[in-house]
This record gives C-alpha cells, sequence and structure tokens, in this order.
C-alpha cells in the first residue's frame, strides 16, 4: 500500500516536472549585457510580452497594494470588480462620500490598467459629486481629488495619453469654464497641495490652470509624437489642438481677470504661434488623407491648376459633354431647368436638382475626351484633380469641426493694440459702472467701443461669423444700463450697431438696446 | 449619518402591535411555530410512509418527550467540561493563526487605507470593524463545521456518546466552546483595532511665525474686544491642513478639517515665539442623540407627509422650498431639564438643492425655530443660519432666550411642554430647497465614551460569530464536513444579502428573478424596459413566480447579519443606545435557541448519537 502511494506521488512529481521543463524553456527571463556576458532576449515568452508591450513594467509603475489584492481574489478579480462598481454606485447614490472615495482607490488597485475605471470615476468625482456639494471650497476639493486620480492612473498606465489629456481637459476646463471659475481659478493659484498640481516647482507667473493643462496636453501629445503611444479612438483634431486651445483660454482668461497690455498681448501672439503651429502639423484623416489644416488655399490652388491644365488638354470638352447630357435629358427634366429658379415649386426645385446631377460633368468624362499622346497625362491628371478635390474637401471639414479659421482670426485680432485697449476700457468701464462712477463709465465704454469699431474694420469676418462679437453683447448692455442711470437715451447711431444686428439674428428672443423688442418670448428661467 | 431604519424603543420593538406591524415577539412566535409545525408534518408523512401512520406517530412522541427531557434537564458542569474540550481542539487546530493573519491585515493596511480622505476616522474604523467581521467570521464558519463531522469520521466522538452525556449537552457545548474562542480572538482584535486607529489617526501640523498674519481689526468679533491676534494656515499633513485664528498671546483652536480641529499653544523658547499644535480633538466621538419625529408644511402652510422630491433617485431625503411657508418640524419627546444642565445642543446635517445658481459666494441660509408643540403661537426664532453640507453644523440652545423686545423666555418652562419640543426649521432663499431626512436633525444629549462605543460595535460582531457559530454547529449534526461549511457558507452569504432577497422574493429588484435576468442577460437587454410578451418570456416570468414562493420562505428564515452590524454608528461618531443592542442581543437569541433546538434533535435522531 505504501509503495503504491510512494510510486503514484514519484509519478506526479516527475509529470510536473516533466510539465514545468518546457514552460521554463519558454519563460526564460530577457537579460541584459553584463561584462562579458552578452545581453539575451530571453525565452519566447518573454520575447512576446516585450514585443506587445505587455509587462506590467512596460505599463506604468507597479503597485505592491494592487498586486497583492489581485492576487488576494484567487482569480475571483472580475467578481470583486463588479461587486466594487455596484458598491461605488450605491456610495454615490447614498451621498457615501468616504466610502466612495475607498472603493475608488480598492477599485483602482484591483484594475490599475483598464482605463475605463480611471476616466470614468475621476469624470464622476470631479464633474458630477463636485456638483453635489453647495459651497464652492468643497467643489473645488472634488474636482482636485478627481484630477489626482487621474494623475495617480497615469503613473499606473505611462504609456496612455488619454489620461494625461483628460488630466489637461479637468485642470483646464472643469476649473476655467465652471460658473464658479473665478473662485476655482483664485483657489488654484493659491492651492499648494504637496499632491496636487507641484505648485512649488512652478513660478508664481505660471500658477495658472489653463497653463497648467496645457502641459499635461503637451506631455500627451509628446506621448503620441515621441513614444509611439496610440490616442485610439479619440479624434486627433480635438487631441492636438488642446495646446493650442489652452493658451487662448489662458489669454481671454488673464484679459478676464483684468491683466492686459504686453501681458495679454504676449499670450496672444503665442496662442497664434500655437494655432499656426498646429495648423502645420499632419494629421490623418479617416478618409485616408495625410492633410495640414493650413493648406487649405494651397490645396485648392492645386485643383485649379490641375483643372486648368485638364481643360488646356481637351478645350471646350467639358461645355460639350454638359451640351449632350443636356440633350438627352427628358423634356420635362429640360423644361424645369429653363424654369427660373425663383419661381420653380418645391417638386420643381427637386426635379431641376436631380437634373443638374444628371448633367455634373467628371474631370474623368473631360480626361476620356483627350485622344492620342496626351489621353495618359489628360488621366493623370483626372486622377490628381479628384485626390487633390478629395483632399481639400476634408481639409475643409476638419477646419469646420473644430472652427480652425475662427480662432485662427481671432488669435491674429486679439493681439492687435485696438482689440487689446478695447478690452482693457471696456474692463475699465464696468469697474466703473460697479463703482458708480457713471460719467467716466459712459466714457470708458465709447471709447471701447469705438477701438473694437477700429478692430471690427480690419477684421470684418469677426462681425459675420458672430462669435467673435457676441461677448461685446454684455458690454453693450452695461454701456445702456449706464445712460439709463444717467437719464439719457441710447443712441440711434450707436457705433457698433451691426454687432446687435448680427447678434439679433442669432438670437431673436433676447431683449436688446436699441434694438425693437423680440417677437419671440424667452422661455421662463427657473428662480425667477 | 444616514439612518435608513430606525428602531424603536426596545420594549415597543419588542411587544408592541402597532397598525399592521406586530411587535419581534409575535412575529418570532409565528415563525418558529410555523417551521416546527412544518417540521411536525413532514417528519410525520416520511415517517408514515416508512412505518405507517401508529407508528409513526409514536416515534415522534418518543422522540418529542425524551427530547423535553434531554433539553430541560442539561447538566452545565457537562456543558462547561464539552466547551473545554471545544476550546482545546481549537487551540490544536491552530486558530489563533487567525489573529496572526489579523496582524498582518493591520500591519499592510497603510498601503490601502490613505489619511488624507474626506473623513479618515470613518474610513479606518469601517476597514478595522468589516476586516474584522469577516476573519472572525470565516474562523467561526471553518471552526464549527468541521468539529462533529470530523469527530464522526474519526470515530472520537464515541469516547464522548458513550459517557452519560446528553446529546443537547454535546451541541450546547461546542457551541459554547467555540463561541468562546471566537470571543477571546475578537477581543485581542478589538484592543488592536483601537490601537491601531488611534495612533494612525494621531497627527499633529506645522505652524511656524512665517504662517501667520495678523488679523485685520474688522476681522477681530465685536464682542471679542481686545487686541487683534493672527490668523493663518497650518502645514499640510495628511491630506489637509487648517485655518487658523489665534488671540493677541498666540493661543487658539483651528479651524475644523476632516472633522477634527487641534489647540495651538504658543510657546516662549530662545525669544522666539513658537507655536505647538495638540493632537486631533474631535476625531473618535459617541454622540449621543436625542432624536425627534419628522414632519413637513407644504410651500402653502398645510401639513403633509414628506416633503418635494428633487429628483434623485435616492428619496432618503425630502426637500422643502425656500421663502414660502413650507417647513420641516422635529417634535422631540421626554426631554428632561436635567439631561442639558447647560443648555441644548442642536446638532443638523442639511442638504441644499439650488434651482439656479445664485450667489455663488454665499451658502443658501435658513431659520431654525423653537415651538411650544401645544401651543403654536408660543415660539422663539432661535437664529438664522447658513447650511453647511455633509458635516455636522452645531448651534446651541440657552436655557434663558432673550426675545427682541427684551423679555427672557425659559426653554423648559415656556417652550418645552410636557417633555415636547418642536424644532422647525425653513429656507430662507425664493427658489433654493433644504432637504433633510428624521436622523439629520438631532438633540446633543451628551458626548458618550468613544472606546466603550467602539467595544459596543464589537458585540454586533460577536453577534455574529455566534450565530454562524450556531449555524454551523446546528450543519454539522447531519452534514459531513464539507456539505456543513457549504451550508453554512449559504447561511452566512444569504444572511448578508437578506435584504436583497426579500426585494427579489416580492419581486422589487430591477431585471426580475433568476429566469427573466438569464434572458437579460443573454439577450443584453437593459433591466428597465419591459420584456416583450414572448413564448419563452411568459415562461421565464412564471417560473419566476414560483422561485419566489420559496425565496420569500428562505429570506424570512435567516438572520439579517448586517442589521446587526452598527460599524455605522461606531465610524459615524454616533452612540450605540441601549434599546438597539438590546435589539440585537434579542434577535441573535430569537436564531440562537431554535436553531440549536433544531441542531440536538438533528444530532439525537443520528445513530451516532443513540
Amino acid at each position: 500500500m505504501n509503495r503504491r502511494s510512494l510510486i503514484r506521488k514519484l509519478t506526479y512529481l516527475s509529470l510536473i516536472v516533466i510539465l514545468l521543463l518546457p514552460l521554463s524553456y519558454y519563460s526564460q527571463p530577457a537579460t541584459v549585457a553584463v561584462g562579458n556576458e552578452k545581453a539575451r532576449a530571453g525565452g519566447r515568452l518573454a520575447q512576446l510580452r516585450d514585443q506587445f508591450q505587455l509587462g506590467q513594467a512596460n505599463l506604468g509603475e507597479i503597485d505592491p497594494a494592487g498586486e497583492t489584492i489581485k492576487l488576494a481574489t484567487l482569480g475571483l478579480r472580475g467578481v470583486a470588480a463588479n461587486i466594487l462598481w455596484e458598491k461605488a454606485n450605491e456610495a454615490k447614490k447614498t451621498e457615501d462620500w468616504t466610502g466612495l472615495q475607498a472603493t475608488l482607490d480598492q477599485l483602482a488597485k484591483l484594475q490599475p490598467n483598464y482605463i475605463s475605471v480611471w476616466r470614468f470615476q475621476a469624470w464622476n468625482v470631479s464633474y458630477n459629486i463636485s456638483v453635489e456639494w453647495d459651497d464652492y471650497h468643497d467643489r473645488y476639493f472634488w474636482v482636485k481629488e478627481g484630477i489626482k486620480f487621474l494623475r495617480r492612473g497615469s503613473r499606473y498606465n505611462q504609456m496612455e495619453p488619454r489620461l494625461v489629456f483628460d488630466t489637461g481637459w479637468f485642470t483646464g476646463n472643469k476649473i476655467g469654464v465652471a460658473d464658479e471659475r473665478v473662485q476655482f481659478r483664485r483657489l488654484f493659484r493659491e492651492d499648494d497641495d504637496p499632491e496636487f498640481p507641484n505648485h512649488r516647482s512652478r513660478p508664481q507667473n505660471r500658477r495658472d490652470n489653463w497653463l497648467v493643462g496645457q502641459e499635461f496636453f503637451e506631455q500627451a501629445v509628446s506621448l503620441v509624437d515621441d513614444r509611439g503611444a496610440s490616442i485610439r479612438s479619440m479624434n486627433p483634431l480635438t487631441f492636438f489642438n488642446q495646446p493650442g486651445m489652452s493658451q487662448i483660454n489662458y489669454a481671454h482668461g488673464l484679459e478676464e481677470d483684468g491683466t492686459f497690455e504686453e501681458k495679454a498681448k504676449v499670450a496672444w501672439q503665442e496662442a497664434n504661434r500655437r494655432w499656426t503651429d498646429f495648423g502645420n502639423r499632419e494629421l490623418n484623416t479617416t478618409d485616408g488623407f495625410t492633410i495640414r489644416l493650413n493648406d487649405l488655399d494651397l490645396t485648392r490652388g492645386k485643383v485649379q491648376d490641375a483643372v486648368a491644365k485638364l481643360d488646356a488638354l481637351a478645350p471646350e470638352a467639358r461645355n460639350k459633354i454638359r451640351e449632350e447630357k443636356k440633350a438627352k435629358l427628358p423634356e420635362a427634366d429640360r423644361k424645369v431647368l429653363a424654369t427660373p429658379v425663383e419661381t420653380r415649386s418645391m417638386q420643381e426645385a427637386r426635379q431641376a436638382y436631380d437634373a443638374e446631377m444628371k448633367l455634373f460633368v467628371t474631370h474623368q468624362e473631360v480626361a476620356d475626351r483627350v485622344k492620342g499622346e496626351k489621353a495618359d497625362e489628360a488621366k493623370k491628371l483626372a486622377e490628381e484633380i479628384l485626390y487633390l478635390d478629395g483632399m481639400a474637401r476634408a481639409i475643409d471639414r476638419d477646419r469646420g469641426t473644430i472652427n480652425f479659421t475662427y480662432w485662427q482670426t481671432r488669435c491674429r485680432m486679439e493681439e492687435t493694440d485696438s482689440a487689446l485697449e478695447g478690452r482693457r476700457l471696456l474692463y475699465q468701464a464696468k469697474q466703473l459702472y460697479d463703482d458708480a462712477a457713471l460719467p467716466e463709465a459712459r466714457e470708458a465704454y465709447e471709447r471701447g467701443f469705438a477701438e473694437w469699431r477700429k478692430t471690427f474694420k480690419a477684421f470684418p469676418d469677426m462681425i459675420e461669423d458672430g462669435i467673435g462679437s457676441d461677448d461685446l453683447v454684455d458690454s453693450i448692455k452695461g454701456y445702456a444700463e449706464t445712460l439709463k442711470k444717467l437719464d439719457e437715451p441710447f443712441p440711434e447711431d450707436f457705433i457698433l450697431k451691426d454687432v446687435l444686428v448680427g447678434y439679433r439674428k442669432r438670437n431673436p428672443a433676447t431683449p436688446l438696446p436699441g434694438m425693437p423688442a423680440p417677437d419671440i418670448q424667452p422661455p421662463p428661467t427657473p428662480g425667477h | 449619518m444616514v439612518l435608513e431604519t430606525q428602531y424603536p424603543p426596545f420594549l415597543e420593538w419588542l411587544f408592541l402591535w402597532s397598525g399592521s406591524t406586530p411587535g419581534a415577539l409575535w412575529i418570532w412566535l409565528a415563525g418558529v411555530g410555523a417551521v416546527a409545525l412544518g417540521a411536525l408534518i413532514f417528519s410525520f408523512i416520511a415517517l408514515t410512509a416508512r412505518y405507517g401512520p401508529h407508528k409513526a406517530g409514536d416515534v415522534i412522541y418518543k422522540v418529542l418527550a425524551s427530547s423535553v427531557n434531554d433539553i430541560f434537564c442539561i447538566s452545565p458542569r457537562r456543558v462547561f467540561a464539552l466547551a473545554r474540550l471545544a476550546v482545546q481542539e481549537s487551540i490544536r487546530r491552530r486558530v489563533l493563526v487567525g489573529f496572526g493573519v489579523f496582524v498582518v491585515i493591520l500591519a499592510f493596511a497603510g498601503w490601502f487605507l490613505d489619511p488624507g480622505k474626506t473623513d479618515p476616522a470613518k474610513l479606518y474604523l469601517s476597514f478595522v470593524l468589516t476586516s474584522t467581521s469577516y476573519l472572525v467570521l470565516l474562523l467561526a464558519l471553518l471552526l464549527s463545521a468541521f468539529s462533529l463531522p470530523a469527530d464522526i469520521q474519526n470515530r472520537t466522538i464515541y469516547t464522548i456518546v458513550t459517557k452519560p452525556v446528553r446529546p443537547s449537552e454535546v451541541v450546547l457545548g461546542r457551541t459554547l466552546g467555540f463561541s468562546a474562542i471566537g470571543t477571546a480572538l475578537l477581543f485581542l482584535m478589538g484592543v488592536g483595532s483601537y490601537g491601531f486607529v488611534s495612533r494612525t489617526l494621531d497627527h499633529t501640523h506645522e505652524l511656524t511665525e512665517e504662517d501667520l498674519l495678523p488679523m485685520e481689526p474688522m476681522e477681530v468679533a465685536a464682542d471679542e474686544g481686545g487686541e487683534a491676534g493672527k490668523q493663518g494656515r497650518t502645514g499640510f499633513t495628511t491630506g489637509h491642513r487648517h485655518e487658523v485664528q489665534l488671540d493677541a498671546d498666540g493661543n487658539g483652536e483651528t479651524k475644523p478639517a476632516q472633522n477634527h480641529t487641534h489647540r495651538v499653544t504658543a510657546v516662549q523658547r530662545d525669544g522666539r515665539t513658537e507655536y505647538v499644535v495638540g493632537p486631533p480633538l474631535g476625531q473618535l466621538k459617541a454622540r449621543v442623540p436625542v432624536y425627534g419625529k419628522l414632519s413637513f408644511k407644504d410651500r402653502s402652510g398645510n401639513p403633509t407627509d414628506k416633503g418635494i422630491n428633487v429628483g434623485n433617485e435616492w428619496t432618503y431625503r425630502s426637500y422643502i422650498e425656500g421663502a414660502t411657508q413650507a417647513a420641516a418640524t422635529w417634535r422631540f419627546n421626554n426631554l428632561r431639564k436635567q439631561d442639558f444642565p447647560d443648555g441644548m445642543t442642536l446638532e443638523m446635517t442639511i442638504r441644499v438643492f439650488r434651482t439656479y445658481k445664485g450667489d455663488i459666494n454665499r451658502g443658501i441660509g435658513g431659520t431654525i425655530t423653537l415651538k411650544n408643540p401645544n401651543k403654536p403661537e408660543v415660539k422663539h426664532v432661535l437664529k438664522n443660519f447658513v447650511a453647511n453640507e455633509f458635516s455636522v453644523d452645531r448651534h446651541v440652545i440657552p436655557l434663558k432666550l432673550t426675545t427682541e423686545d427684551n423679555r427672557t423666555i425659559d426653554v423648559f418652562e415656556n417652550l418645552v411642554d410636557d417633555g415636547e419640543l418642536d424644532i422647525e426649521l425653513t429656507c430662507l432663499d425664493a427658489s433654493q430647497f433644504f432637504g433633510m431626512a428624521q436622523p439629520d436633525v438631532y438633540l446633543l444629549k451628551r458626548e458618550g465614551s468613544p472606546w466603550l462605543n467602539f467595544a459596543k460595535g464589537y458585540v454586533g460582531i460577536w453577534l455574529q460569530m455566534v450565530l454562524i457559530t450556531t449555524f454551523g454547529v446546528m450543519w454539522s449534526t447531519f452534514l459531513n464536513g464539507a456539505v456543513a461549511m457549504l451550508a453554512t457558507i449559504a447561511t452566512m452569504i444569504g444572511g448578508f444579502f437578506v435584504q436583497f432577497l426579500t426585494r427579489l422574493s416580492l419581486n422589487q429588484e430591477y431585471g426580475g428573478g433568476t429566469f427573466e435576468s438569464l434572458i437579460r442577460i443573454v439577450k443584453q437587454d437593459n433591466v428597465m424596459t419591459p420584456l416583450e410578451e414572448t413564448y419563452t418570456n411568459t415562461v421565464a416570468m412564471w417560473l419566476d413566480k414560483i422561485e419566489r414562493v420559496p425565496l420569500w420562505v428562505v429570506a424570512h428564515l435567516l438572520p439579517d447579519l448586517p442589521a446587526m452590524s452598527d460599524v455605522n454608528y461606531v465610524s459615524s461618531g454616533f452612540d450605540i443606545s441601549p434599546d438597539l443592542l438590546l435589539i440585537h442581543i434579542t434577535t441573535a437569541l430569537g436564531y440562537v435557541v431554535p436553531v440549536l433546538i433544531a441542531g440536538f434533535l438533528f444530532f439525537k435522531v443520528r445513530e451516532v448519537a443513540k
């Protein structure tokens, strides 16, 4: 009996050893060169781990507590994570903030390389939980907690630009755009929490949430550019434009805080430079082009040149093809095309559109008309036009997506002396109004509007675009209030009347000084 | 502290039959009676199938008659001897390793706990109490489930049952023995935990001359008078710092942060002033509250059951609208002057809901009014206040109040009527709301002893341990070790999820029962959309309906283990009242006695014990 038992044990032991041999061979660790000994790539598993960067050390810092928890769950990590997510939701629902913080810590230790934990829960803390508090000091604390959470996530996932990007976004936008932004930005400047946001090594004039956010965005971009990290499903346009946007927001924030002249001018110049750099950056589009946003005019010019060359190879071919197509159109279509546009009914307009589509002459059709030795050249030109036209459309579309032209013009406009002076005067006017110095306020307003008139003369698009001039409307309302208190009428020939007209078109329900009362009633505002 | 269930006084809970809710004793009697009757009927049917009805009745009678004798003639001496045997056996099985594991957990707790959180005391107390609870329950499970089956398998049980020992004594002896060893372990863990929490929370801050600036004369309160002091901020420690205002001598107390303060004392050393920041004050608390009964008035001043729901999924708190006649009134009973010799302390935690931003720099204001319940015209506006969310706001009610026209009102003579006092809260800001639940406002009777409260928190864990031990021993009387352990684990897990099981059995859980959930998981349907009326779905719904019956029975038979835990009280700094403790002990006893009797009966009818 004992002998049988011994044989059985020895058999098991032998089997274990046999199984361990190939495993040991495949998992030999990589070694570095020491003295005369050369570096070795290690076993197959080590090589694969290195190739796909799957080793824990490749991902980021190793957290002993996290590793312990993972082992302690004995393979039930999924179940544990599920329970913790539920617990976190329950803690949030029942407003148990200490419990929530502790649960998030455990969750992060259990799933340190699952990016959604960091992104989702950081958002939850900074955006959803912070607003549960009434005092803005508490709100700021929770916004900070979310940012700290992201920073910890970045340490464990050093090749993850999305976490660094989010850190920049929270630091810039959550602190700088919230309703409490004035208070938040002040608290941020005064913050000397050693865990956040590393102010001690930062000069006083760089303690601005937008600039700190910009640093994080630059780190995220550097991860992609210098270390080959992937931004995965993020839109490259809204990923790479953030360092520039942060600078724009910083410059705007300076003016909101009452800083003008040289500092603001330099900030806007830097914004202009960064935006231009962004426009020169090569971006991959979803339709396969590599574009630069600054190349729109250049690409369109190339298209026109190529079209001219093609038309030169086949003079009059384009018109001829169109006439041929027109001849083949049914009588009804020809009749509707002959009808003046303004007298067409809806159905006729649709029919005319379809007919126009049928008459459209492609560059390929023009190229096909070129015969003989120039036929190949024409064909290549047609293909080139098709490619360049697609690229120009892609650039135009992507520029529209991020309002590229507007920001470009805005940066150029804001750095001018007249715009800076205009903003300074309007800020001063508001201060004077608050101090009840009404005649001085009126004068400052009027001088400010005069500067803006000068500015818009150089940048007329900014009125037509609307967004550029909308922030002036508050100042115009302040001016109207000042005049009202001085018992003076709002001037009929107001110097920025065109700004008001443009604003009314976009906001037909908003009452405006010097404009007729709106036809549409605004919806009731809660609490008033 | 959030208290979703507030228990009535012990005797009321035990005996009173209010409305449709009978006292706990009557529920217990009905439950135990139903189970006993069910067991009798089942035994009779089973024995009838085997021996016929006459013999079946005879067997049942004999077993019951001898059982009564076994139960009422238990010898304490023999029970003690068997309990001692169980303790020795536990020590032989190296149960003290459990304490070693606990020490290791405490040693590495710093890896998992961040003292920089909003309320570290709550975090640390929850951690030690919860980890102790899980560890002790695990030990109770392993000890109780394997002991008897191992003895039966090794035949060592014959050395006991062949002696003049009753089966009831074997079961009781084991249970007491294992409970005793669990108690000893729990005591050691309790002492270790309290030391760990106190030491870990202890900290101080740096405060130097450079951190302080002279206070503006305007910032010195008018009633303080005298010389202006200094103000500033302490250094950063464990994720927080304190604002500090010192008097002209450099002494004072810091403002609260992370629910504690520090005393600051100025010391002259080598001609320089040094500031000594003392240990944290008020981190560990045991407030003894007097709760009132909450009622609401709507915006027109009419009584209403609840306030407004502002759209929260969690309906724990109700809201009242500001600048209307809406009000929340707490009626306090049995107030005695001798309980509040230095005046009353009103503590409250009020939630705010803004329908518009308003002034960000200013909180939402409200008014506290004291009213005589029987003479509503006799009232006094105590003060206006600004709501301070998620922290305890303290307001002192002096025993003598002065009205605007300089009259003096004696709280106990004029406002408290027959021991009753109404405290009314209103919100002052238009279109803004205050949210409250009954336990959010209370009168502070006194500050209890934190360590005593900590010990009371351990009583809850101890009761859980005794219950699991009793169940483990009961299952082990007729199941083998592994199966007994599984049954005990099932009891334990079921016990922890009793509330969930009850909701499931009453079809109150989103996503339905087992079968409906299965369909939703496979089809990846969300839990809110009703299932389509297909044949499969209908069958699944019916199966769920059938399943709910046994589920309801199980949910009502299992002990509600989380309800016995008072971790929430200890970690939130509230005293566990004697009434609550009695309710827990009685509930545990209500399970222990029938489970022991069941264990004894199972063991008695086994061949080994005959």
